[in-house]
């Protein structure tokens, strides 16, 4: 099934602490238990990040990946992106200037442009039921 | 031939000062960057120990409350010092005295400085780089008043004094900012002032202080040094131009590129540290130009294991030098 849910944009603590993660988790745990989850992690406000929220992000990463959806960070403060350069994860997850540009990218190829009940030949071979037909 | 002359290093930490829109120092440091230690040693007893090997007299004074000597006269003030240090230089029979407020890492050249003192013929003379004025001051102590209030009329006494301007061709760093103390460490590693790494040069490049300990599978690249009693673990990457200063541990597969670790560091496992300086807890990214305090000790944090406390410029100390402090 190629049904997806909206993009989710969340907002990330200022610290991302072990109380904080766990915090942050409760609202960010069933969302990813969810079809395809689609998210957004805005980090404009991220000031300080110990260990523990990098471990955090990973996880997230590695949940939605194992349910087909993908995880991306939006408006990245400074302080967060040299903590993540710093714990050499900044290459693993895909980073936008803005949340909308971030939102934007789940939708490069916009879902309603395959109609879902036509198969994913269907562009490639649209004349494939005239042959057919003629045969 | 040692010249006639008594030298002042003032240590006080205004002239290194930045302001606040220009986040590249550690907000938690009160201590000028010419107080911290480069490749072994801080800039102000490099400076202490170059001038030695001209002036009769070498005395420092300073804020720096770790210094042993802080603790003993912090009830003095620095203005207090200073009048104590022109007192006994009068009583030693010296003429001339060198004034240098220590914010930045001067090379000079004393003896050429005295020429040009003496024959301008004016109670004061004041060094200028090519950029700008430098606060190195030569002075006849016969022009000095007795009683020095405070350090700012002592300097606002030999600006209304209507210096001689001496153009220093030595090599000068302001030290103003963090981009500038890095610069002071390129510049050593390129061999492009007279400040050497302490220790011993292991291979071309590399130098390594006493109690320096680097594993067999680390690599350290070339231009680097690795100060004393450092430990560097097993895997881990020390590159371009980087300095780990006394009593630092880098911790298993740890990079270090272009990055200064200020001496009691702890960097923590599988870290990329590029472009930064270290101290403790403090990171400062020159690249993104962030200052942060890393609050995880797994991640960073004051080094503990192995030694003393943070190496004060106290330490400089020898028998021809008087050091004093001031609170």
């Amino acid at each position: 099934m190629l049904t997806s849910g909206p993009v989710v944009v969340m907002q990330v603590p200022e610290i991302l602490n072990v109380k904080e993660v766990r915090n942050f988790m409760e609202e960010l745990g069933p969302l990813l238990e969810s079809n395809r989850p689609r998210i957004v992690l805005d980090c404009s406000q991220v000031r300080s990040m110990e260990s523990a929220g990098v471990e955090m992000l990973l996880r997230c990463l590695e949940e939605v990946l194992k349910r087909d959806g993908d995880l991306k960070l939006a408006t990245l403060s400074p302080e967060a992106e040299v903590i993540l350069e710093l714990m050499r994860v900044a290459r693993v997850f895909e980073a936008f200037q803005t949340c909308e540009d971030a939102v934007r990218s789940f939708n490069a190829i916009p879902a309603d442009a395959v109609p879902q009940n036509t198969p994913w030949y269907a562009d490639v071979f649209g004349e494939l039921g005239v042959l057919k037909q003629a045969s | 031939m040692k010249l006639v002359v008594g030298a002042i290093i003032i240590g006080d930490q205004t002239g290194a000062m930045e302001n606040k829109q220009s986040p590249s120092r550690f907000s938690s440091y009160q201590a000028p960057w010419a107080s911290m230690e480069v490749l072994g040693a801080t800039p102000i007893a490099r400076l202490a120990e170059d001038l030695q090997k001209d002036c009769d007299t070498v005395s420092v004074i300073s804020k720096d409350r770790d210094s042993q000597h802080a603790k003993a006269t912090h009830q003095a003030s620095m203005a207090d010092l200073a009048g104590d240090c022109f007192a006994n230089y009068k009583r030693e029979g010296l003429g001339t005295v060198l004034i240098i407020r220590c914010g930045s890492y001067v090379e000079l050249e004393i003896a050429e400085m005295l020429n040009f003192h003496h024959e301008q013929g004016v109670g004061v003379t004041r060094a200028f780089s090519d950029d700008a004025p430098l606060d190195v001051w030569m002075v006849d102590l016969s022009g000095l008043p007795e009683h020095v209030a405070t350090l700012a009329t002592l300097l606002s006494t030999l600006l209304c004094a209507r210096p001689a301007m001496y153009r220093s061709q030595g090599y000068v760093n302001q030290l103003r900012t963090a981009r500038e103390f890095r610069r002071l460490v390129l510049d050593s590693f390129y061999s492009r002032c007279r400040l050497r790494p302490q220790g011993s040069e292991i291979k071309p490049g590399i130098w390594s202080s006493e109690g320096a300990e680097i594993e067999r599978s680390a690599r350290v690249v070339a231009p680097a040094f690795i100060g004393r009693d450092v430990y560097i673990s097993a895997e881990c990457l020390i590159t371009r131009g980087s300095n780990v200063e006394s009593n630092s541990r880098v911790d298993f597969g740890t990079a270090v590129e272009d990055s200064t670790i200020l001496p009691n560091s702890y960097v923590g496992i599988g870290l990329d540290l590029s472009h930064s300086i270290v101290d403790g807890r403090n990171l400062l990214n020159l690249q993104h130009n962030v200052n942060l305090e890393i609050t995880d000790p797994v991640v960073m944090r004051q080094n503990t294991v192995g030694g003393g406390h943070r190496q004060s410029w106290a330490s400089i100390e020898t028998s021809s030098m008087s050091l004093s402090s001031a609170e």
